[in-house]
């Protein structure tokens, strides 16, 4: 009887657990944030701590991006987030197409649209400024 | 010694197939890999990340409906599998495909907003969810009252669309990789169709081109089902369609121009035109033979209804 009660409370429990699944609030936040014609594509939630000293980007994906599109990628970070999310994106050549951040201001920018004109496969990469541990979310848009 | 040897050369020639995939484009040319089969047994160990990255890729339907209205092409009922009968799919590989065709049909709805139409589909798509036994991360109630009220798009795209990733990802963890496949397989094929339908009424460069470039992602594609083609009949067959779709490709060519982006900041943001470009070659009668083998394979997936 014991047992089964214990499966009943388990199963009960799972089922609230399941219904009971919410949006990342950090996602939505992000989503309200990023236009009122952008329209949501993809999201990539990013937690790191902090860098070991390298220059590289540690966050990294694969996306496919096409001609005649223009994207939108915002960047939106977590309140204890000590860096800023940054983003940069390569072609699958190896060459960087674009940066959020500008090395020679230390300027971020929220959001970067992107005008593509080659399709193809592009490296996504995010990291925190300067390294530093941090959470936060990278959506993509399509804007007219 | 020796065994361990074949299997080190295996993992590192299948390694090697995947980093440089598409390393036709440094010579200005997108040509399809040497080997674009993966030996079966051998590609279930590739990592799940790899894997995870090849179904990212593959291209939204989203997108596909967002180049349509770019080209002002008016929303049609006469694209979508209509046709199909949710309590008709017996087999996991049947729910799986068609939960992946009906997720490219509500894509397509939800962008023309045309949300109103898209409660059957939604009541299909919870029923074929509910027999993978992932019913638990549609979230149908939700996408429903959103669909309904009209309020808000982006957030019932980002549901429809998110809800797709969370069962992609449950069913690769949960070591149903095949199924994972078949929707993806599924949700690119019905977006083919889509784009391959329409052409034929709306003969646009951008929309051609669209289909061309789907040379790209199309060797992934293969990649995906591969480890399971000879898994069942069923699965044979689809890989078989997989080859005939890349056999009509093979011709089309994928060249590129070169150029460096252009930025400028505005409103707080950075907007950066990509002056590189890709140009497809692709004839008339290539285009032609793309559309009729994806209509073949479209019409034969959704035939059991």
């Amino acid at each position: 009887m014991k047992k089964h009660l214990a499966i009943l409370v388990l199963l009960i429990a799972t089922g609230i657990l399941a219904a009971g699944q919410t949006t990342d609030p950090l996602v939505s936040n992000c989503l309200s944030t990023t236009g009122p014609n952008a329209k949501y594509l993809k999201d990539f939630r990013i937690q790191l701590g902090k860098a070991a000293g390298t220059n590289e980007f540690r966050y990294k994906a694969q996306m496919s991006l096409w001609k005649n599109t223009k994207y939108r990628f915002t960047m939106c970070n977590a309140e204890n987030s000590e860096g800023k999310l940054i983003l940069t994106i390569k072609d699958d050549a190896n060459k960087q197409v674009l940066s959020s951040y500008d090395p020679k201001t230390g300027k971020t920018y929220p959001y970067v649209d992107f005008i593509c004109n080659r399709s193809g496969i592009y490296q996504i990469s995010f990291d925190f400024t300067d390294g530093q541990p941090g959470s936060g979310v990278g959506v993509v848009s399509m804007v007219k | 010694m020796m065994k361990g040897g074949i299997f080190i050369l295996v993992l590192a020639a299948l390694i090697a197939g995947f980093s440089c995939r598409n390393s036709g484009n440094t010579a200005k040319e997108f040509v399809f890999p040497e080997a674009d089969t993966v030996p079966a047994g051998e590609a279930e160990k590739l990592s799940a990340e790899a894997i995870a990255e090849i179904s990212r890729n593959i291209s939204s339907p989203v997108e596909i409906a967002n180049l349509l209205q770019l080209l002002e092409v008016p929303y049609s009922p006469e694209y979508l599998a209509s046709s199909i009968d949710a309590n008709k799919q017996e087999t996991a590989f049947s729910k799986a495909l068609t939960l992946g065709i009906l997720g490219a049909d509500l894509g397509y709805l939800n962008m023309y907003e045309k949300t109103g139409s898209s409660i059957d589909i939604l009541s299909s798509i919870r029923k074929l969810a509910e027999g993978l036994r992932v019913g638990q991360f549609f979230d149908f109630e939700t996408i429903k009252r959103l669909s309904l009220n009209k309020s808000n798009l982006d957030s019932l795209l980002f549901l429809s669309i998110d809800s797709y990733t969370k069962i992609d990802q449950y069913l690769r963890n949960d070591n149903r990789g095949q199924l994972s496949a078949l929707m993806i397989i599924g949700v690119w094929t019905e977006a083919q169709y889509l784009a391959t339908q329409v052409v034929r009424r709306y003969s646009d460069t951008r929309l051609k081109d669209r289909i061309g470039e789907q040379k790209i992602i199309l060797n992934d594609l293969i990649m995906l089902a591969s480890p399971y083609c000879s898994k069942d009949s069923q699965f044979t067959e689809l890989c078989k369609d997989l080859q005939k779709v890349k056999e009509e490709y093979r011709d089309v060519k994928i060249t590129y121009t070169l150029g460096e982006p252009v930025s400028i900041e505005k409103d707080g943001g950075l907007v950066i035109e990509q002056t590189e470009t890709s140009v497809v070659e692709m004839t008339d009668e290539q285009l032609s033979g793309i559309i009729n083998v994806t209509k073949i394979i479209r019409d034969r997936l959704i035939s059991n209804n």
